[in-house]
């Protein structure tokens, strides 16, 4: 199965290389919308549905977490899985993305497989 | 913090980061130079949180552009100038999450959007810092804590 995808990333060379990793993974992905934080993800998520959301925090305008907020407000919106893409991997960040309503979160760097096996996880995937 | 753990992490983290996102390797250490080359790509980010201070990156001109080849998947053409700095501050980024997480996988940070620093102007004294030769070039990395009140 492809999957709709939206990957949010102040970083236009980070979402290019997110892309890239997804297809080296294996990942299918029908179509990938791109956003440069939070307020570009919404407007995008009016225009179109996406499965699921690969997010990072720290971004202009609108970071990460305000977007998690949003969206956890929207009722059209909270069912959309959401994984974080952070450069920090302390327990406290994750737990906070979490709470906040993100299902999953990789920290970098990842691998292509760890990248898959978080979104697959995430999506509720069987491998068996 | 011993200077000691910090350097190893500093090692740890670049190597991994350099390995897995931006297929580089680590060939092995180099002498840190107080006096960069000119054309050397620099970025930096301040961080705080349980601790606080300064995290700087120097990559000589074809380590720089090798990293962004790879990085950007540019197979037919050079990266050009701006890509090559965005993509050093990225990896500037993850390296800096990447140690800070190792020094204190519990504790609590935020780090600094990074931005393009002038190389020749990067303050080496009272930094922990490393270098790394990777075959292309040299990645400097330097990190400056700040003081405990």
């Amino acid at each position: 199965m492809a999957y709709r995808v939206m990957i949010v990333d102040d970083s236009p060379s980070m979402r290019a290389f997110v892309r890239r990793v997804m297809d080296l993974s294996g990942f299918e992905v029908d179509t990938c919308l791109n956003a440069g934080n939070g307020a570009q993800g919404l407007a995008l998520l009016q225009q179109a549905a996406v499965d699921i959301i690969l997010t990072d925090i720290n971004m202009p305008e609108m970071n990460g977490e305000e977007f998690l907020r949003r969206l956890e407000e929207h009722d059209r919106y909270r069912s959309i899985p959401v994984v974080v893409i952070s450069t920090d991997a302390t327990e406290n960040r994750m737990q906070r993305m979490m709470q906040l309503g993100a299902k999953g979160y990789i920290s970098k760097p990842f691998s292509p497989e760890a990248l898959r096996e978080e979104l697959e996880r995430v999506l509720g995937v069987s491998n068996a | 913090m011993p200077d000691m753990a910090v350097a190893e992490s500093l090692a740890a983290a670049a190597a991994d980061v350099l390995e897995t996102m931006f297929f580089s390797t680590v060939i092995g250490e180099a002498p840190v130079s107080a006096t960069p080359p000119a054309d050397a790509v620099a970025a930096r980010l301040r961080f705080s949180g349980a601790r606080s201070g300064v995290f700087t990156l120097r990559v000589t001109e074809g380590a720089a552009q090798v990293i962004a080849a790879n990085f950007l998947a540019e197979e037919t053409s050079e990266p050009t100038k701006p890509q090559v700095e965005e993509v050093v501050c990225e990896l500037a980024n993850m390296m800096c999450g990447s140690v800070l997480s190792r020094l204190d996988r519990g504790a609590h940070f935020d780090l600094g959007a990074p931005a393009v620093a002038d190389a020749a102007e990067i303050a080496v004294a009272g930094a922990v810092s490393r270098a790394f030769d990777i075959g292309d070039g040299e990645v400097a990395i330097f990190l400056s804590m700040d003081e405990e009140p």
